[in-house]
């Protein structure tokens, strides 16, 4: 199909939704989480269930028919069905999802075992029990829809919205659940001018972490003089534990593609480049499919529905460089050169890609951008809060019940998102902090949990909103520790440009490592700071500049553990190698056994009394007992000093 | 022209001007490391900080490679520039405290190398003075290569190669004397590479490479002479033969 004017595409898109109705769809989530736990296969059985001659190329569905009960009148109506992968759906510790739609409902780690549970449920009209999505309580939802399960439930999905739903590759897909009508408004009845100041009255804000205004940013391209201009996408997505970008592109490249052409056509350039890391070949191969798709389609290319706006994209695989995904870097790469920051005194709205005016944003940025032109910028005011409108996607994950990617409001608190969507912290230990914004980000305490979740609550708090990434920490794990992590990450990718940056992390690192393993000295923690503040003053990019975050806040929060690593060479959470002991409390001790049995160096020994005892020669620290005593009674102290 | 004030005395400045050239010009002193006058500027050792309030807002800038466009007022001696000036030192001293010009500095600074941080001594303090050097002629023979702490500069894969034609720029813009070169009648080795040196037929002088000439296009018959020497013959040339018109 090839759309030469704007009515080909309305029609088109009428065509397709009125084919709507008496449809049932079988999707199997396609998320990273899910097909590790084999949801390829899956939906590989799925297709030969609903037609045995059905190719095992799970990347293209078909349609087949169904005979489905309508109750209560208990008729039988004939129905297509078809089966297809979709991009994540979002409860990644529960994979394989699988999710039938027009009804909605969510069932959770389905196995081959369950397709014919599952089709017959669909025939009956009924839901599939077994394997219906669970609450908090672990308990399965009697109707497993999404306002049944509180993971679901309590979430916003607007730029997540289509993605359990739909196929990736399909454009028809996209279409159907309202693709392009961004850029048919757009196209049919507003000005460049008119779209970017529609987005600058969105209030949207960067995705990327900085959380500059989009529309501001725009503005400054389109009045830069300038003959070419470049819009580019920020697909480099590199935060420990970070993953909406990525399920972004793979589940719905087609709306990153959409806001791309809206934001060409508003700053008033042809040239897109889509900017993803090799890591990602999925995402890869799922853009440049929708490319190809769309170039047939006319909705890429010269004279774009017939309006004569051209615009074409190109897809540039980075190698793999932390810092790449820092503005001036990616550019830098792109232009194949080693991709280095450059010092930005100018703005990459005046001076980007080539010297040419360039405007960079995230890739939840621009799929953003189809759903404020077509819903207004009020609709999208109406979403989050006043200075931070819309939504925000997260990487929920580490020690919660439920991992996985979520989407909230602006405004929502740590505590919402971690205990109401999370579900709390695993195995119900305390909760002890939550990194946000990766490692330019920090920590943040329990007492910060009410914090809501926006660009300045976080700035302000000394944390930031970074792109997403969220990882919730429990009582086992060593805030100086985590501070090690994240210098050493950074260490690791420093380009080593600037002096601040690549010997100053060193430095930090050497302290760090030194207070993790029982050599810390006195004023170690005090170095640090006075270090951290140094570097962020003079670091050339934005990597160094906030690379001490990690560093800061966790001193900001946890003073206390700092100072235990550097007088008494002590870790109370028993992370540190050597600087704790585990000892077992004679009084709580109920006699269970539990710690002996799952001692992996078998040196917990039974005591005439019956308690239990550990053996300290033989004791490798595990932790293992401590996870498993059911009354509190494995305690780490501190190590008795070779001098006493 | 742009009116601006450096430590409070007010300065007329082109517009674009770096801080650096303004406080030059005015002679007020920024210690610098990577910059070199005749080299693009790329503002990697952060050594020639200092602080500006730019319409109230106050943050630490490179001299070297901020352009002047409005009105602003420039610092180069606050709290916030000496510790930031210290830190580069500091770091710097750390890694590179054979270096004279580090020396140098850490002296007028009152800088110290902390024996807890003193890594193994290295000359080169990864300014890239060399690599734009080479660059600027061309030749792009070097290059930073590797990341982060060990990003260092190297020819491709640390081998001899054909782009080098010995031309000693990069040593000679090297602030810290990291990079070296042998020279012997006749002979020079740099960047694992050996090279014949031409000598002047007239002075006596080994004065270029065969590659250097190759490289500016010299004809062949034309590399009996150094600079000076062929200068000298040439307006002797020129004066014989407008004598005779």
């Amino acid at each position: 199909m090839r759309f030469d004017t704007l009515s080909d595409l309305k029609n088109y898109k009428n065509e397709i939704l009125q084919k709507q109705d008496k449809r049932k769809e079988i999707w199997i989530c396609g998320g990273p989480g899910c097909v590790a736990n084999g949801s390829i296969i899956l939906a590989e059985e799925f297709a030969k269930a609903l037609d045995n001659k059905a190719s095992s190329d799970v990347s293209t569905s078909f349609w087949h028919s169904i005979k489905v009960l309508i109750r209560p009148e208990e008729n039988e109506t004939e129905k297509l069905i078809r089966t297809g992968i979709t991009g994540c759906m979002g409860p990644c510790e529960n994979g394989p999802i699988v999710h039938v739609e027009p009804d909605g409902l969510y069932y959770q780690k389905v196995t081959v075992d369950d397709i014919e549970g599952i089709l017959g449920s669909i025939k009956e009209n009924i839901p599939y029990k077994a394997k219906a999505m669970s609450g908090h309580d672990g308990k399965p939802a009697e109707v497993p829809s999404a306002e049944n399960i509180p993971f679901l439930a309590k979430q916003k999905k607007l730029v997540l919205g289509k993605m359990s739903t739909m196929s990736p590759l399909d454009l028809d897909d996209y279409i159907a659940h309202g693709g392009y009508s961004g850029l048919i408004k757009s196209l049919d009845s507003m000005t460049p001018e008119e779209v970017c100041n529609e987005i600058k009255a969105s209030g949207l804000r960067g995705r990327g972490g900085g959380g500059f205004p989009t529309g501001v940013k725009w503005e400054s391209c389109r009045n830069s003089a300038s003959e070419t201009r470049y819009v580019l996408v920020n697909g480099d997505e590199g935060d420990p534990g970070a993953f909406m970008d990525r399920a972004l592109m793979e589940g719905d490249p087609y709306s990153v593609i959409e806001g791309l052409t809206i934001g060409a056509y508003a700053i008033g350039s042809s040239e897109g480049i889509i900017y993803v890391r090799h890591e990602y070949p999925l995402a890869v191969k799922r853009l440049a499919n929708s490319i190809k798709n769309l170039e047939e389609a006319g909705l890429l290319g010269a004279n774009i529905l017939g309006t004569g706006f051209d615009f074409h994209v190109e897809i540039c695989k980075g190698g793999g460089a932390f810092v790449c995904g820092e503005s001036t870097a990616l550019m830098t790469s792109i232009e194949g050169k080693p991709g280095v920051p450059r010092v930005k005194y100018i703005r990459s709205t005046e001076k980007g890609l080539w010297e040419s005016p360039t405007v960079l944003n995230n890739v939840e940025t621009w799929a953003n951008v189809p759903h404020i032109i077509t819903n207004g910028s009020e609709w999208f005011r109406s979403i989050g809060t006043e200075n931070n409108s819309g939504t925000k996607v997260f990487a929920l994950v580490g020690k919660v019940k439920n991992t996985g990617l979520v989407e909230v409001p602006m405004g929502t608190t740590l505590r919402q998102i971690i205990y109401d969507i999370g579900g709390g912290v695993a195995q119900n230990r305390p909760f002890k902090a939550v990194q946000t914004g990766g490692p330019s980000g920090g920590c943040l305490p329990a007492s910060m949990l009410d914090t809501p979740v926006d660009f300045d609550s976080l700035t302000e708090a000394g944390s930031m909103m970074g792109s997403g990434g969220m990882i919730v920490m429990d009582d086992r794990t060593c805030m100086v520790d985590i501070a090690r992590y994240f210098i050493d990450f950074l260490v690791g990718e420093s380009c080593g440009k600037c002096v601040p940056c690549r010997e100053g992390l060193k430095k930090m690192q050497m302290i760090l490592h030194d207070l993790t393993s029982g050599k810390g000295r006195e004023g170690d923690t005090k170095a640090l700071e006075d270090l951290a503040e140094g570097i962020s003053d003079t670091s050339l990019c934005a990597l160094g500049q906030s690379a001490a975050n990690p560093v800061l806040s966790t001193i900001k929060y946890f003073k206390e553990e700092y100072i235990e690593h550097e007088k008494e060479h002590f870790c109370r959470s028993g992370v540190c190698p050597g600087m704790f002991r585990v000892t077992i409390d004679e009084e709580k001790c109920k006699s269970c056994g539990l710690c002996s049995k799952n001692c992996p160096a078998d040196t917990i020994e039974k005591l005439d009394n019956g308690k239990y005892r550990i053996k300290q020669d033989g004791c490798i620290k595990c932790g293992a007992c401590f996870e498993v005593c059911p009354f509190s009674s494995v305690e780490i102290v501190k190590e008795v000093s070779k001098d006493d | 022209m742009i009116d601006i004030t450096i430590n409070g005395i007010p300065i007329k400045v082109e517009k674009g001007a770096t801080i650096l050239h303004a406080a030059q010009e005015s002679n007020i002193d920024i210690p610098t490391l990577c910059n070199h006058e005749g080299l693009v500027p790329d503002g990697n050792c952060r050594i020639c900080s200092v602080e500006i309030d730019d319409r109230g807002s106050k943050k630490i800038v490179a001299s070297c490679m901020f352009p002047i466009t409005r009105s602003i007022s420039v610092e180069t001696e606050t709290g916030r520039v000496q510790r930031a000036r210290n830190t580069v030192l500091q770091l710097l001293v750390n890694r590179n405290p054979k270096s004279p010009i580090i020396q140098q500095l850490c002296d007028k600074y009152g800088v110290i190398r902390e024996e807890r941080f003193a890594l193994e001594p290295d000359l080169c303090i990864r300014c890239g003075r060399c690599v734009r050097a080479c660059e600027a002629n061309g030749t792009k023979a070097i290059e930073l290569v590797d990341r982060g702490f060990d990003r260092h500069v190297a020819p491709p894969y640390e081998l001899e190669t054909d782009a080098c034609i010995g031309c000693i720029s990069c040593a000679t813009v090297c602030p810290t004397g990291k990079i070296t070169y042998e020279e012997s009648p006749g002979k020079r080795t740099i960047w694992h590479k050996e090279f014949n040196v031409l000598q002047c037929k007239r002075c006596g002088i080994y004065f270029a490479t065969k590659e250097m000439l190759d490289w500016a296009g010299r004809e062949e018959n034309d590399r009996d002479y150094c600079d000076h020497c062929q200068k000298y013959i040439e307006s002797v040339k020129f004066i014989t033969e407008s004598q005779k018109k």
